[in-house]
């Protein structure tokens, strides 16, 4: 796992969220150990790991927070979302009850996630497609029409797990950059603002989990 | 032990299944306020870090609390700590995290490597090994200075301030029983007390019985106290005899039925 001297350009902080079983923890652990676990227990808590990629021409250190999906976990919240740059909403393409609860998700995360948040929409478990209970034109157009990326994934047989991620780490690298543009503010002062309450309509850039150096 | 280890489960289960969705959510960020406040005193070094991160006591001690360590430490020190947990009560599950959090993070040296709120909370995920070794761990715990009215009162400073941040609580616990005596007090007429049942009741009329031997264990049963703990009456636990000598009010009926049905279900199986 990841040390502090490690040399990278940008750290982007990016939650999974979705309902309990949907795959969340082996997503994880599939983008930054490649490992799947069949009987893995439910999560309590967070569990995080990260990995470091590159995105263009930037060395991205991908920090992925996992958390329980069960209501009664929930407890989590605002210090959860707290910096998180890009989120991951998860459901099972086998359960349609997963799928049907994502607005909740959505609304939880831009309850107390900053407003610039990149979010993607991801269907999971690909690998039981006979079991297919959400058709994908009918997420893809949800997708579409909420401004979400989508994507859809298997953390079994690794199917578009590295795609997703590296999808959403580009769009947060590319909104900023393009906010570096806009505000002529130097790597010095992005990095300046540490406090999260500060950044009242945040920037991705300005987030203190996002250090350029 | 047997006693207190079993009401001891109360508590943990009470804990993790007891109520629902919100009041649980409410009880684990309560524990957590109150922990992190006895952290203040435990290791004020460790208290600052965190506090400087900004890292809610949630994101570390929900699975601490919620799994009374079952997932944090090694099985012979959990051993340890449940055993310790079910006897003295909830302190110990403080004292643990406090222990943990005080040799993780309560030293300049322990802190340069967390920079960040993820590196802190990386190495919190992460323990030494040393610090979860049995040995090492329980002797802190016992020595860690943070009584039960120390928590009581943090509890109350807590809850004072839940209420006036969130309002009032959705579900009311009753009040924490701080172990294995303070629960049996806390109830003490109707429940009995633990013993040996056995799992096969022969009714006592027709069926034969050897008449030496019933005989044999009346008069034991009469003499001094002794013998009921001798090799005779341990192998199948002989329920009867040790309750019987010490509530000699039982009546001699009763008495001997029971150890009827003792002796008869160890002659089925011998």
């Amino acid at each position: 796992m990841g040390s502090a001297d490690e040399d990278y350009n940008f750290v982007f902080k990016v939650v999974l969220i979705g309902e309990s079983g949907v795959g969340k923890t082996n997503l994880l652990s599939r983008f930054t150990r490649n490992e799947f676990n069949h009987d893995s227990r439910t999560t309590i808590g967070v569990e995080f790991s990260t990995r470091t990629i590159l995105v263009e021409d930037a060395v991205v250190k991908a920090q992925i927070w996992d958390t329980a999906g069960q209501e009664r976990y929930r407890a989590i919240t605002s210090a959860y979302y707290r910096g998180a740059v890009g989120a991951l909403v998860v459901f099972d393409i086998t359960k349609h009850q997963t799928y049907d609860v994502v607005d909740r998700w959505l609304k939880e995360l831009y309850d107390h996630a900053e407003a610039s948040i990149v979010v993607m929409l991801v269907g999971n478990k690909t690998d039981l497609a006979q079991a297919r209970e959400v058709p994908m034109e009918e997420a893809k157009m949800f997708a579409d029409n909420n401004g979400l990326l989508f994507i859809e994934t298997s953390a079994l047989d690794s199917t578009n797990v590295e795609e997703a991620f590296e999808t959403i780490l580009k769009e947060i690298f590319h909104k900023v950059q393009k906010q570096k543009q806009r505000s002529s503010q130097s790597n010095t002062v992005s990095l300046a603002s540490e406090n999260p309450s500060s950044t009242a309509p945040a920037q991705a850039e300005r987030r203190p989990c996002c250090v350029a150096l | 032990p047997a006693r207190a280890r079993h009401w001891g489960l109360i508590p943990v289960l009470g804990y993790s299944l007891g109520c629902w969705s919100l009041s649980l959510q409410e009880a684990i960020q309560l524990d957590g306020q109150i922990l992190f406040s006895l952290l203040h005193k435990v290791s004020p070094v460790a208290y600052k870090h965190l506090s400087k991160q900004k890292i809610d006591p949630i994101l570390y001690m929900t699975e601490w609390f919620m799994c009374a360590f079952s997932r944090t430490l090694p099985w012979s020190s959990v051993l340890r700590v449940w055993d310790m947990f079910f006897c003295e009560g909830v302190k110990i599950i403080f004292r643990v995290g406090l222990v943990l959090l005080k040799h993780t993070l309560g030293s300049s040296d322990k802190l340069k490597s967390c920079q960040g709120q993820y590196e802190t909370m990386e190495r919190l995920r992460a323990l030494s090994p040393k610090i979860m070794q049995e040995a090492f761990l329980v002797q802190e715990v016992i020595e860690l200075p943070v009584t039960e009215r120390q928590i009581e009162r943090e509890h109350l400073i807590q809850l004072k301030k839940w209420r006036e941040t969130h309002g009032e609580l959705q579900c009311k616990s009753p009040p924490r029983l701080h172990g294995a005596k303070a629960i049996s007090e806390a109830e003490p007429a109707p429940r009995k007390a633990l013993e040996p049942v056995p799992s096969i009741i022969v009714s006592p009329g027709p069926t034969p019985v050897p008449k030496a031997r019933k005989s044999k264990e009346k008069s034991r049963e009469k003499g001094p106290a002794s013998p009921a703990n001798g090799p005779g009456a341990e192998g199948n636990g002989a329920p009867g005899t040790t309750r019987e000598l010490l509530h000699p009010q039982v009546s001699p009926h009763h008495q001997s039925k029971e150890s009827l049905s003792s002796r008869e279900s160890e002659d089925t199986y011998l």
